[in-house]
């Protein structure tokens, strides 16, 4: 038996140590594969999408936590949940959908105010309590992505640390090769300014940008932490994506994790993703004749009843609800068809829905939220997204 | 429930046992519409408030 006594090893091209050893009988290593709980990013495989495949409407998480957000469009850009073509490099790691971005006509040019982008929010409490020592240089985050443009340009990204003095990060992919997917990743110092409350609010944010005018660019030192300003988010783009009408970008394998290094994506179930996600929004019931409602009781000419959540959610959501004739259906001793089904209160674990109409009190109290009689199926969901 | 294009935004007032809640409704297009709680940390309450702070008033409460 002998003893390998060394401080670190380290690859014989490489610039860091691999593993270093402490006088405690203890080691660090850089490990990069099999490794799990690293991803602070919800659905960083694109896996999760609840609220329908396309879209075409700003602001909509068309990928659960992923928004697109569009502005002073000719013709608005469609987003869209899509598959990741079998062959390609991050097909064989195992990513089967991805985001995608088809840019619309936008006949005008490149206006100053104009933008698409991106957006992921993060709640301050995680980035606060990842162990990431955020006020220090010498601590690191480290984001990954796998990225693919029908345009070969650069794309700019930019973090917003927004809690206490409200700082910003911005950086480029470099130049991407047109319809080639690339593995991007970009390793984020922390700084003294940096502040995250430990709370629900939105802490920082991603905006991965496939266009911003002028009006919001300019001259902002990239790869350092700097004072937000609104108007100098990223340092001034291309616009050749945006002025290619029909132009496809798309993303999957977002990670962001503590560390210096880029380890291998941390690949979750759908069940694991979906309820992490069910934080920020959830569907309520299947969009068929479903109950979904307990603790049925009438008052005046209406009823009320109890929707528990799958997931205790970030506060007390909005209620997202169909709103055409016959979207709802309630049984007493008689049948009802609620003209309105709207939210009396709630909080992060329930809320009480109240119906317009009284259904009677006698027999099995019971509301479908879709309606059996009218024979469509009602969206009821609940949303508290950052 | 008929709502207005402008105002996009509507009250709505539920009573239960005495207590009334007050919330404000948006028509958000395809079929859907949000039932936006009064809470100061949801961002759907906050985008109304910013409406209403551009000197927008809701439509009243039936």
């Amino acid at each position: 038996m002998s003893t390998l006594k060394v401080d670190a090893i380290r690859h014989n091209s490489a610039t860091s140590d691999a593993i270093t050893t402490a006088s405690d009988g203890t080691c660090t290593a850089n490990i990069t594969n099999n490794l799990s709980n690293r991803n602070l990013i919800i659905n960083g495989a694109m896996q999760v999408a609840v609220r329908g495949a396309t879209s075409t409407s700003s602001g909509v998480y068309t990928v659960d936590r992923f928004a697109c957000n569009h502005n002073g469009t000719d013709e608005a850009p469609t987003q869209a949940h899509v598959s990741v073509d079998s062959g390609t490099t991050p097909f064989t790691l195992g990513f089967k959908t991805a985001f995608k971005i088809t840019n619309g006509n936008q006949t005008s040019g490149a206006g100053t105010n104009d933008f698409i982008r991106i957006r992921y929010p993060f709640e301050a409490q995680d980035i606060s309590n990842s162990g990431w020592n955020y006020v220090s240089a010498s601590s690191y985050i480290t984001l990954s992505f796998w990225v693919k443009s029908s345009v070969a340009q650069s794309f700019h990204v930019n973090m917003r640390a927004k809690d206490g003095s409200d700082n910003n990060y911005t950086f480029e992919t470099g130049s991407l090769s047109a319809d080639t997917w690339t593995k991007i990743t970009k390793t984020i110092p922390g700084n003294s300014n940096l502040t995250f409350d430990n709370n629900t609010d939105e802490g920082l944010y991603i905006h991965f940008h496939m266009f911003r005018g002028t009006g919001n660019t300019g001259t902002v030192s990239q790869n350092q932490w700097v004072s937000y300003d609104s108007t100098l988010l990223t340092t001034d783009q291309t616009s050749t994506w945006y002025t290619t009408n029909d132009a496809t970008f798309e993303i999957t394998g977002v990670q962001l994790e503590v560390g210096s290094v880029a380890t291998d994506f941390e690949h979750r179930s759908y069940g694991d993703e979906l309820r992490r996600c069910e934080r920020y929004y959830q569907v309520l019931a299947e969009p068929k004749q479903d109950s979904g409602v307990s603790n049925i009781s009438t008052h005046g000419g209406n009823f009320y009843g109890v929707i528990h959540f799958h997931t205790v959610m970030r506060g007390s959501p909005t209620l997202v609800v169909s709103n055409f004739t016959n979207a709802f259906r309630a049984y007493g001793n008689q049948g009802t068809n609620p003209s309105t089904l709207t939210l009396n209160n709630g909080g992060s674990h329930s809320m009480v829905i109240q119906g317009s109409g009284n259904p009677g009190t006698a027999g099995w109290l019971r509301c479908y939220l879709g309606n059996p009689s009218g024979g469509a199926f009602a969206t009821v969901a609940a949303q508290s997204e950052l | 429930m008929a709502f207005p294009t402008n105002p996009i935004y509507k009250l709505h007032n539920s009573t239960f046992d005495g207590v009334t809640t007050q919330t404000v409704m948006k028509d958000i297009g395809n079929d859907l519409r949000i039932n936006i709680p009064f809470d100061p940390k949801n961002i759907d309450y906050q985008e109304y408030l910013e409406w209403v702070a551009e000197g927008n008033t809701a439509e009243p409460a039936d």
